[in-house]
């Protein structure tokens, strides 16, 4: 039967690792190569043996899509591609092309230098790495190989984040990777057409959730930066500088306004240039088919924003800085944390999760006390803020989708199946569709009914319809014979003697013969009534004829009585059959053999 | 922002909010410590404790509902660590499928077990929420009724070891059933056809019927005969609801205060052990007349002294003090007012302006309140009083 077989990979129900293979049709995809960040040792990558024991995975893989920049959909892509060993295409939007590199960097930094790992990737992996990638636009059909084809949908959550759509012959799958339904201030919600894909897959992270709004999350940061400036404190705000900086600013630039407030805001300038680089980034991302454009501003311009300069960071009063590098493990961000940890009127805000080893991951921890290089300990009294910003899809969200594409079977990844049986009772309920929830490690076969176009020559389709009988009817199938010419790509059919014709093959025409002998003290002519008797008697259904010709049919069976001169009580039947009728042949040998019953 | 319209992305302007719902949401910052903001799928007109930190909440507007069991966001159990955790988010612990219109829902006291009733239904369905094993919530039983009329039954929790539920839509079929065995265990002695507006147990044996038209009835599980506390005036056509206020409990009728609500906005608190004395009383400022009685809600605050809080009237929450509440007629100003319900701007036009379809206070946090409203929001919000501010 033909399936689509999915497995995510990788051990435990942890998440923190998307990484997913799907076969169809033939194909081997890989979506996604995350790295899990709470693991030191080698599970923190995806669990590749399942592909192969030992060895390169080119051969085994068709092509790896990478979803978005985060870690965890991406951070074990260079060690996946230059440690393992992978050749072929990587595919991914053009900002996810632009922005991962930064990150992988990033990060192999800090668990290199930082931590002291050995055996992770180098840099010089990651340009490599990246020299495979091969950047994807919105709703654009590629062509991957003669058969398979690939399209990337507008999935919100990040920028360059891409919900894909794998298609092979007629069987497809649309893969979501992280996306969100509900509309963010810059980024959108996430959209895709009624595909109807065999296999929906999604994260199932956020299944079990009513998300709190957007707007709860601006309140509650503005709350506690108005609290702190109120106080005479100041605000540290680390940040990758990629969408949440700008919508943060954005969101003070707005209550700095409303509330006529005087505190100076300030935007590091290393955040500067990369803010420039994502603004060109986002605009060509997102002007891919603009319609038109009434933003009230720039929004990359800002009135009570202002460029940092480092002296400032000891300036008396309140002050809000945004600051790089995100997790505090380096950079100007943590030179300001240094300075401004030991007052307790002070405040950091953790916009998202921070990689073990990093100082923002300790002081999440509840860490108070830090040792800093040279064995000296900072103590951590400012306020310590994590707030989560990053949209996500929950459980309407995931039914908002699947109203969208409308997929013939639904499957969730990363949650845990005893937690989700509610989830996956509504969806099959509701959309009166399959919902599958595969463990870590374990593949889901889902069969699918696609359909296979077949040209019909019209002299077959003529000859079919003088059969008489009802009109072909969807509901009421009718079987046919013909021949199939399977040519290039196309699918042909035809009578077997036109496919005998156009293959410049001769027909030839098989028939058996066979010889029974038996003992009967008539004529050859009796015998043969007798035999004929006998056969009408026994093969009720058929058509037994006596001809005048002195043979008798069975079908398109002949049979003969004749006998020698010898011995005129052994006949011998002669039986006589074409292939087409070989097991009815077979079978009148054999009773035969049994000899004529006497009664008759 | 950013919109997508089929394949194209437009650019929209963030103004889509009204002027209003923004100002409400800047001076949010100061009116509340703690604001979150749902969308539940299908609106609820029940929120019923399951445990300290769980409430469950079942549809009414579908042919067929969804119960849920939801865990509250993190953040408000976090303590000192608050800026830690930032969990904000509801969890769906548990949940399940009703074939009707959910109308009241149950929580049977010290057991993982609900038990619901439907519009215009004479069963009552029990319900296991579950546990760790599993997050169905599966329909154990259900409880056919001796009078089988097809409508709405009020119900109540029984106090007792054995769960058992106190049920009936009109005074003379008030009974309660034992959960095990489906037998009735008590009767109701009378043959009032006042029609319930809602019943509650106030320790083991001893609870309170209130009727419709505002009638309160004191019974005992003990004795068949009920007492009749009616209204000393004819307050024309308004329907009536109830909201009990007692310490625990195990507590016996001596401490139990127990306020009274009007479709017409008159509350009326009396003493359950001094029933005889003339009530306090306030008139509430509604806009509309006589609202419909269908989400009349009016309860006390668990950890906080004589704060009432009422709903039902529209898309609002309002929470008095009723300390100086007198025998006089008045019409008190509220502490507080939740307009979150109405201000949320969700960007859909609704033909109905948004109604609030029932509240409930946080068990042992002061001043936190859960509200629910017919669009399907659902806010849980922790208000500052201005009068005591103690941030």
């Amino acid at each position: 039967m033909p399936d689509i077989k999915v497995t995510p990979l990788g051990a435990g129900q942890d998440v923190g690792r998307s990484c997913i293979l799907v076969s169809i049709g033939g194909k081997n995809i890989m979506l996604d190569c995350g790295m899990h960040m709470g693991y030191n040792d080698d599970r923190r990558f995806p669990d590749f043996s399942y592909i192969t024991q030992n060895g390169r995975l080119t051969e085994f893989l068709d092509c790896v899509i990478i979803s978005h920049f985060h870690l965890d959909h991406c951070g074990a892509l260079p060690y996946m591609s230059e440690m393992v060993g992978y050749d072929g295409p990587i595919y991914m939007t053009h900002p996810t092309k632009a922005i991962c590199p930064i990150l992988l960097e990033d990060f192999r930094k800090i668990t290199v230098d930082k931590k002291g790992e050995t055996n992770f990737f180098t840099s010089q992996m990651i340009k490599d790495c990246m020299k495979k990638v091969v950047p994807l636009n919105l709703h654009q059909t590629v062509q991957v190989d003669d058969e398979l084809e690939i399209k990337a949908y507008y999935a919100g959550h990040v920028l360059g984040a891409a919900m894909v759509l794998i298609k092979v012959g007629s069987e497809s799958v649309v893969y979501t990777g992280d996306y969100n339904m509900t509309p963010d201030r810059h980024l959108g919600a996430a959209w895709i057409d009624k595909c109807r894909p065999d296999i929906l897959i999604s994260e199932s992270t956020y299944a079990t959730t009513i998300r709190d709004s957007k707007r709860c999350r601006e309140r509650d940061f503005l709350k506690k930066v108005h609290e702190t400036i109120e106080r005479g404190g100041k605000v540290l705000i680390p940040v990758f500088a990629l969408g949440r900086a700008q919508e943060l600013c954005i969101l003070l630039e707005t209550f700095w306004e409303r509330m006529n407030l005087k505190a100076p805001i300030y935007f590091s300038t290393g955040l500067t240039e990369k803010a420039n680089h994502y603004y060109k980034l986002f605009i060509t991302w997102t002007n891919q088919k603009i319609r038109k454009t009434f933003v009230q501003r720039n929004m990359f311009e800002f009135k009570h924003i202002k460029a940092f300069d480092r002296s400032y960071a000891d300036n008396p009063g309140p002050m809000v800085v945004f600051a790089t590098p995100g997790m505090l493990h380096a950079g100007q961000s943590l030179q300001i944390f240094k300075k401004w940890a030991g007052n307790e009127k002070n405040m950091v805000i953790m916009p998202g999760y921070c990689v073990q080893g990093t100082v923002g991951h300790k002081i999440l921890n509840g860490q108070k006390k830090l040792e800093m290089e040279g064995r000296a300990t900072l103590e951590v009294k400012l306020q310590v803020e994590y707030m989560s910003f990053s949209a996500h899809a929950d459980a309407k969200g995931i039914m908002q989708l699947i109203r969208m594409a409308e997929p013939r079977n639904m499957l969730l990844v990363h949650g845990e199946a005893k937690k989700m049986e509610f989830l996956k009772d509504k969806i099959e309920q509701e959309f009166s569709i399959s919902c599958y929830m595969p463990a870590n490690g374990e593949t889901t076969t889902v069969t699918t009914n696609p359909s296979v176009p077949v040209d019909i020559s019209l002299p077959l389709l003529k000859r079919e319809m003088a059969l008489g009988g009802p009109l072909p009817d969807p509901k009421k199938p009718r079987t046919m014979h013909g021949t199939l010419i399977m040519k290039d790509n196309s699918l042909k059919l035809v009578s077997p003697e036109q496919a005998l014709k156009e293959l410049g093959l001769s027909e030839h025409q098989l028939r058996f013969t066979c010889r029974v002998h038996l003992q009967d003290p008539h004529s050859d002519a009796d015998t043969l009534a007798r035999l004929y008797s006998h056969l009408k008697s026994v093969l009720k259904g058929y058509t037994v004829q006596h001809l005048p010709d002195g043979t008798v049919m069975v079908e398109s069976i002949v049979l003969k009585v004749s006998s020698s001169g010898d011995d005129p009580n052994l006949k011998v039947i002669l039986l006589s059959w074409s292939y087409q009728d070989e097991e009815l042949g077979s079978f009148l040998s054999s009773l035969l053999k049994k000899g004529l019953p006497s009664a008759l | 922002m950013i919109r997508w319209r089929g394949e194209e992305v437009v650019f929209e302007s963030m103004d889509q909010c009204s002027d209003e719902a923004e100002d409400w949401f800047m001076d949010s910052l100061h009116m509340y410590k703690d604001l979150h903001v749902f969308q539940l799928e299908h609106p609820t007109k029940v929120i019923e404790w399951t445990s300290e930190k769980s409430i469950c909440v079942a549809g009414y507007s579908s042919p067929k509902n969804e119960i849920l069991e939801l865990l509250l966001p993190l953040k408000l159990y976090a303590g000192g660590k608050q800026g830690l955790c930032p969990e904000r988010d509801f969890k769906v612990e548990h949940g399940g499928f009703s074939e009707e219109p959910v109308e009241c829902l149950r929580h049977i006291f010290g057991k993982r077990c609900l038990v619901s009733s439907g519009r215009n239904s004479s069963k009552l369905q029990v319900w296991d929420i579950g546990g760790d094993d599993t997050d169905i919530i599966r329909r154990t039983g259900v409880l056919n009724l001796s009078d089988s009329s097809p409508k709405s039954r009020k119900i109540a929790s029984g106090l007792t070891e054995d769960p058992s539920v106190l049920h009936g839509y009109q005074i003379s079929n008030v009974q309660l059933t034992e959960l095990a065995s489906g037998k009735v265990i008590y009767s109701i002695g009378s043959d009032s056809v006042d029609a319930v507006s809602g019943l509650q147990f106030v320790n083991a044996s001893a609870f309170v019927v209130c009727g419709n038209n505002g009638s309160l009835y004191l019974g005992d599980t003990r004795d068949p005969k009920i007492e009749c506390f009616a209204l000393q005036e004819t307050t024309s056509r308004s329907d009536w609801t109830f909201g009990l206020r007692s310490g625990q409990p195990e507590s016996d009728s001596s401490s139990c205060t127990v306020a009274r609500l009007s479709s017409s906005g008159q509350v009326f608190v009396s003493d359950l052990r001094k029933m005889s004395t003339p009530v306090r009383r306030a008139q509430i400022n509604v806009q509309h007349g006589d609202a419909s009685s269908e989400f009349l809600t009016v309860t006390w605050a668990p950890a906080l002294d004589n704060a009432l809080a009422v709903s039902g009237f529209d898309g609002s929450v309002l929470v008095f003090d009723t300390t100086s509440w007198t025998t006089e007629s008045q019409t008190p100003e509220p502490i507080f007012v939740h307009r979150g319900h109405i201000m949320s701007c969700e960007m859909e036009t609704d033909d109905s302006p948004v109604m609030v379809t029932t509240h409930a206070w946080h068990p042992w946090r002061p001043r936190t309140l859960l509200s629910a409203a017919s669009d399907g929001s659902m806010h849980v919000w922790d208000w500052v009083d201005k009068n005591n501010e103690t941030l």
